[in-house]
């Protein structure tokens, strides 16, 4: 198996790259995209292991686009970040089948250990 | 009576004849019609009478001030012919005769139409060889008309004087005659530029106060400008009223009196005796008939309590705005909370990746320093977002400063980018170029367009397939600045349209209601006015501000 590959979507570019920069630093190799619509449209959006995704994004929102993908049969692990403090958004990530939802800002190694758990699952 | 004078001494049939002294030494000259001639030439009335009353002789005269011929008079009770009345009685008057050989004063009498006539008259009596008084003669001048220009001039000058006094202003009669000389001197010395030469010498403005006499005041002047009701401290020249402040307010009026004016007014700040200064509204008159005896006249009303109250309105408009602004941020706060912590969260991340390659065995220092400079930016982009909503939330004084609405309307859409975001909605701005500027205070204007926005966004409709959109629009109306924010809502009901002003009517049920009218008093407050309306290109409501143009154009570029 290639090493790991992690989607990164954010529409907020300073914070997309940040995270980016964190992951390969971990070692990870990452790429990222400006919103849901340009990930869905890459041919190759299937080789990634992890997506990370904001979930406050203009057109689709990262939970629209975990439910996108289930329905379309992909299962590849979701976390969910938000800048949004709305207690609800808990709830509904979970349920849309995301793996975790952290809010920003968050610490590093939380996003890490999700990420650790959902290349592992 | 004095020698030389006509006498009146008793002649035929018990009647008195007019004689010449010297008739005593050179014979009689028994000619009474002649002597009647004389007296009928007179421009005085001369008539005499008995001891008892009775009327002896009456000249021409006489018969023009009374009305009465001669054939009417003659025999009759003078005062009960004449109706006369005497300011100090006619006993009394009798009695000065007696006493004193003559008496003078004023009568009133009636004419044979009826009219009442003042007389000045003049009683002697007329004596025998013996000196025993035999008859009175009178003489008398009318003087109605003299009373009653007397009589109106003296209640003219008593109205003067009860307005003078009485109104509840402070009055100054000012005497400026020495000032005259002054200016005289001025432009002899070749100096025509009035204005300018005054902005550069204001040692001769204070020169022309001290030789402002202060001829009178009345009390309201004691009160506003006096200490212990002291008047006489006021009454020398005008120099201590003024202060320096003002020198340009004094100028002018100097300047508007000797340039013809009828008068002038200026709101000023003047100075009481002890040296309080305070708002003042300042006129002098200047009519002809005082101005040729170098008088005026000054009204002066304290403005103190009216600008405390304009001033306390003010501050009370400020704390309204104020409060809506506090209130508005609370609405936003969770769009708030998402824009600081965007930055926070990437500063964080960037933190711990930089951390991670400084751990390695080799610290990669070239990484470190990409992600630093991301935090420096980061942490830049977080503090002008505080800084954004701190001027938001400060209560200071508003200040009108030249603004340009196209740049407060790109600030307003930076400050709503996420909660134009959260309401997914389209904002389109439609900003014309070469706008003037405005005059309005920075906060308050953005308090506005972020009202009136999130207003729009507010009324966008829900769900799926729905047109979300909210123009911001700029452009020039009549040479005024035209601000307009639609949305593609449900518009505003037509109940609703005459209250949306109204302070704490609000359709939202987390709104205090307080947004609009606030919005109307802050535009009213620049000069400007604010509408709502229907009927846009995207269906919804519409609301247009417009606001004076302030100087020179905000951008050169022409229109594209």
């Amino acid at each position: 198996m290639s090493e790991p590959c992690i989607s990164v979507i954010d529409d907020d570019e300073s914070m997309r790259s940040a995270i980016l920069g964190l992951l390969r630093a971990a070692g990870y190799q990452a790429t990222g995209f400006g919103s849901a619509e340009d990930f869905l449209a890459a041919d190759d959006s299937v080789r990634f292991s992890c997506i990370v995704s904001d979930i406050q994004m203009p057109g689709i929102s990262g939970l629209e686009l975990k439910r996108t993908l289930a329905a379309d049969g992909c299962d590849t692990p979701v976390v969910l970040i938000t800048a949004r403090s709305e207690a609800d958004l808990t709830d509904r990530a979970r349920e849309s089948g995301a793996l975790c939802l952290l809010r920003k800002p968050f610490e590093a190694d939380s996003l890490l250990n999700c990420i650790d758990k959902a290349l592992a699952g | 009576m004095q020698d030389g004078a006509i006498s009146f001494l008793p002649g035929e049939n018990g009647c008195y004849s007019a004689v010449k002294p010297f008739a005593r030494d050179g014979g009689t000259v028994n000619s009474r019609h002649f002597e009647d001639d004389i007296l009928d030439l007179m421009h005085e009335s001369i008539f005499t009478r008995a001891l008892d009353g009775r009327i002896l002789s009456w000249n021409k005269a006489s018969e023009q001030l009374y009305g009465w011929p001669k054939e009417a008079a003659l025999g009759r009770d003078t005062h009960e012919f004449l109706n006369t009345e005497c300011d100090v009685g006619l006993d009394a008057a009798q009695k000065t005769l007696s006493d004193a050989g003559a008496w003078e004063g004023s009568l009133a009498r009636q004419t044979a139409e009826g009219l009442e006539v003042v007389v000045e008259a003049r009683w002697s009596y007329l004596r025998d060889t013996n000196g025993d008084p035999v008859a009175i003669a009178e003489t008398g001048t009318d003087i109605t008309e003299r009373r009653r220009t007397e009589e109106a001039l003296r209640l003219s000058e008593h109205r003067y004087h009860n307005l003078f006094q009485a109104m509840a202003a402070s009055f100054w009669e000012l005497d400026f005659s020495a000032v005259d000389e002054i200016l005289r001197r001025v432009y002899r010395a070749g100096n025509t530029d009035f204005p300018r030469y005054f902005r550069d010498h204001p040692e001769v403005i204070r020169e022309m106060m001290r030789a402002t006499r202060v001829v009178d005041v009345n009390d309201e002047t004691v009160k506003l400008f006096g200490r212990d009701g002291n008047k006489e401290e006021l009454l020398h020249n005008v120099d201590p009223f003024w202060p320096q402040e003002s020198n340009g307010d004094y100028i002018a009026g100097v300047l508007s009196a000797v340039s013809g004016a009828n008068n002038y007014s200026v709101e000023t700040k003047l100075r009481a005796i002890d040296g309080r200064v305070f708002d003042a509204h300042f006129t002098a008159c200047y009519p002809p008939d005082t101005m040729g005896k170098g008088t005026l006249l000054i009204g002066v009303m304290d403005l103190t309590a009216r600008n405390n109250a304009f001033a306390a309105l003010d501050r009370m408009r400020a704390d309204m705005a104020h409060a809506a602004r506090v209130s508005m941020l609370g609405e936003l706060a969770a769009s708030i909370a998402h824009e600081v912590n965007q930055p926070l969260a990437a500063i964080a991340t960037n933190g711990a990746a930089g951390l991670r390659w400084l751990n390695r065995p080799e610290p990669n220092l070239e990484e470190v320093r990409t992600l630093t400079d991301h935090i420096v930016s980061d942490a830049r982009r977080a503090a002008d977002i505080v800084a954004r909503i701190r001027g938001m939330a400060s209560s200071r004084a508003p200040k009108p400063v030249p603004l340009s609405l196209n740049d407060v309307v790109s600030e307003t859409a930076q400050f709503l980018r996420h909660e134009i975001k959260a309401h997914k909605a389209e904002l389109n701005l439609a900003l014309a170029r070469g706008l003037p500027m405005v005059m309005a205070d920075r906060t308050q204007m953005q308090q506005v367009v972020v009202n009136l926005a999130m207003n729009a966004l507010q009324a966008l409709p829900q769900g799926p397939g729905n047109s979300r959109r909210v123009n911001i629009g700029t452009g020039l109306q009549g040479g005024e600045v035209l601000l307009t924010v639609e949305d593609s809502g449900t518009g505003i009901a037509d109940a609703h349209l005459d209250h949306l002003f109204d302070s704490f009517f609000s359709t939202k049920e987390q709104g205090m209601g307080l947004g609009l009218p606030v919005s109307r008093s802050i535009i009213e407050s620049a000069g400007g006015r604010i509408r709502a309306g229907a009927g846009t290109s995207l269906g919804g409501a519409c609301f247009s501000i417009v606001l004076p143009a302030f100087g020179a154009e905000a951008e050169t570029c022409p229109l594209a």
